[in-house]
């Protein structure tokens, strides 16, 4: 079961961001840019069609990712929406530069609300300390029926609807487990920290 | 008066969270979003959708031109040889506790964060006739961005838009014909309404005016002066 678990938590972009962010993990990274580079390069030419421009932007998103990436904190949402969001706001400064708009505010201030309600966790910079092998062990310690529910959620990337009917427990239910067992992860790191 | 017609649409709210709502339009949505709740939430798992959205989307096979292996593996070792942030430096001006104030005339009022960043670069006021003022900012060259304070007791004059008007409250309240608007309020107006906004109070408003067409809009200037007063102050 333990090697099965560190194989999928392997495959998570939420585990491989955390890795890149507590140890330089330069494979995780590497996954990480296969991933989502093409993604994002499509992304740049859909918002200005050209090529050389959605390079640029590819580098500056994994560049920024790289550099960010301690500042990542699972219990504040997906790795996903942390990328995606990112991303975005790459974007609005490209597409403000292309447009020669006045300099003075970036996407960073106008996206600032959605990413201060996204870390309003005061913990999150402790949390961004965590070692990937750290957090395995207190995973492997928490009761099963709070494993599942992580597992589903931060492994296999389900939905917390789709979380629920999987494992046939009500949403209700899967939300306060889910919510337990990230109190509980919460609180042996910050023992040990 | 629909409570709908006081929040941004949901399309207003997409385009606001992919980024691609001009400047003006997306820091009035932004602005809103600090004074209301319920558009907040429903913007937090609007971006959680749109992201998974995102993941799911196919990619198309071409992408990427034809970025050699050797390129990706010297670009990666480029990127990681990087040194990593510990510590979000936020430069917010509502963070220190007291946030950015407008002081014009008799009034202070402290802005929303964004508007507060914008303002800090400084805002100059131009009196106009009625007990109006009007501080043009210089923040996006598709639209027109201002802040518009009405005096207590003060009357726009009467008029009609060109584009899409959007009128962000901030402190105070004003009326038109159409309803009364207190902060937070997020008012679209489109060039079929004719109205005429009055305050009692007085009222502080962010206001964008967004003129696709600008050379029409320059013209206009010149046919119409009440809209060389109004609409079309432009960057400088």
């Amino acid at each position: 079961m333990a090697d099965e678990v560190e194989l999928e938590v392997e495959t998570a972009d939420e585990f491989l961001l955390t890795a890149v962010g507590n140890s330089q993990d330069r494979k995780a990274f590497s996954v990480l840019f296969q991933r989502y580079a093409k993604r994002i390069f499509a992304q740049g030419m859909k918002i200005t069609r050209n090529e050389q421009l959605s390079n640029d932007l590819v580098q500056e998103a994994m560049l920024m990712i790289w550099q960010k990436a301690p500042l990542y904190d699972l219990d504040k949402g997906t790795a996903q929406t942390w990328i995606f969001t990112l991303v975005r706001n790459r974007c609005f400064d490209m597409l403000r530069k292309l447009k020669r708009q006045p300099e003075g505010i970036s996407a960073d201030d106008v996206f600032a609300e959605t990413e201060q309600a996204m870390s309003i966790d005061p913990d999150a910079q402790q949390t961004a300390e965590i070692q990937v092998a750290e957090l395995q062990e207190h995973y492997e310690k928490l009761p099963s029926a709070q494993r599942e529910v992580i597992n589903a959620i931060y492994v296999q990337d389900l939905t917390h609807q789709e979380a629920a009917e999987k494992l046939n427990i009500p949403l209700g239910t899967l939300k306060s487990r889910l919510r337990l067992a990230l109190n509980k992860l919460r609180d042996s790191i910050q023992v040990e920290t | 008066m629909n409570m709908t017609e006081k929040h941004p649409s949901k399309d207003y709210l997409r385009l606001h969270n992919e980024g691609l709502l001009s400047t003006g339009m997306t820091v009035a949505v932004s602005a809103h979003l600090e004074f209301c709740g319920q558009c907040r939430d429903e913007s937090r798992s609007m971006v959680d959708d749109l992201a998974r959205q995102w993941c799911a989307d196919d990619v198309p096979a071409s992408s990427m031109g034809d970025l050699a292996a050797g390129d990706v593996d010297s670009l990666l070792s480029q990127i990681t040889s990087q040194l990593q942030e510990t510590e979000e430096v936020v430069e917010r001006y509502d963070q220190s506790g007291s946030g950015y104030e407008l002081h014009m005339h008799e009034r202070s009022v402290k802005l929303p964060g964004v508007l507060g960043k914008i303002a800090s670069n400084g805002v100059v006021w131009r009196q106009l006739a009625g007990g109006i003022s009007t501080a043009p900012l210089s923040l996006d060259r598709e639209a027109q961005c201002d802040f518009m304070y009405m005096r207590p007791g003060s009357q726009v004059p009467n008029h009609k838009h060109q584009g899409t008007e959007i009128t962000l409250v901030l402190d105070g309240n004003f009326f038109d014909e159409m309803g009364q608007y207190s902060p937070g309020d997020f008012i679209l107006r489109d060039g079929s309404h004719i109205h005429t906004p009055q305050s009692d109070e007085g009222c502080l408003c962010y206001t964008v005016l967004d003129s696709p067409l600008r050379f029409t809009a320059g013209w206009s200037r010149l046919l119409n002066p009440l809209q060389s007063l109004m609409f079309n102050r432009g960057m400088r």
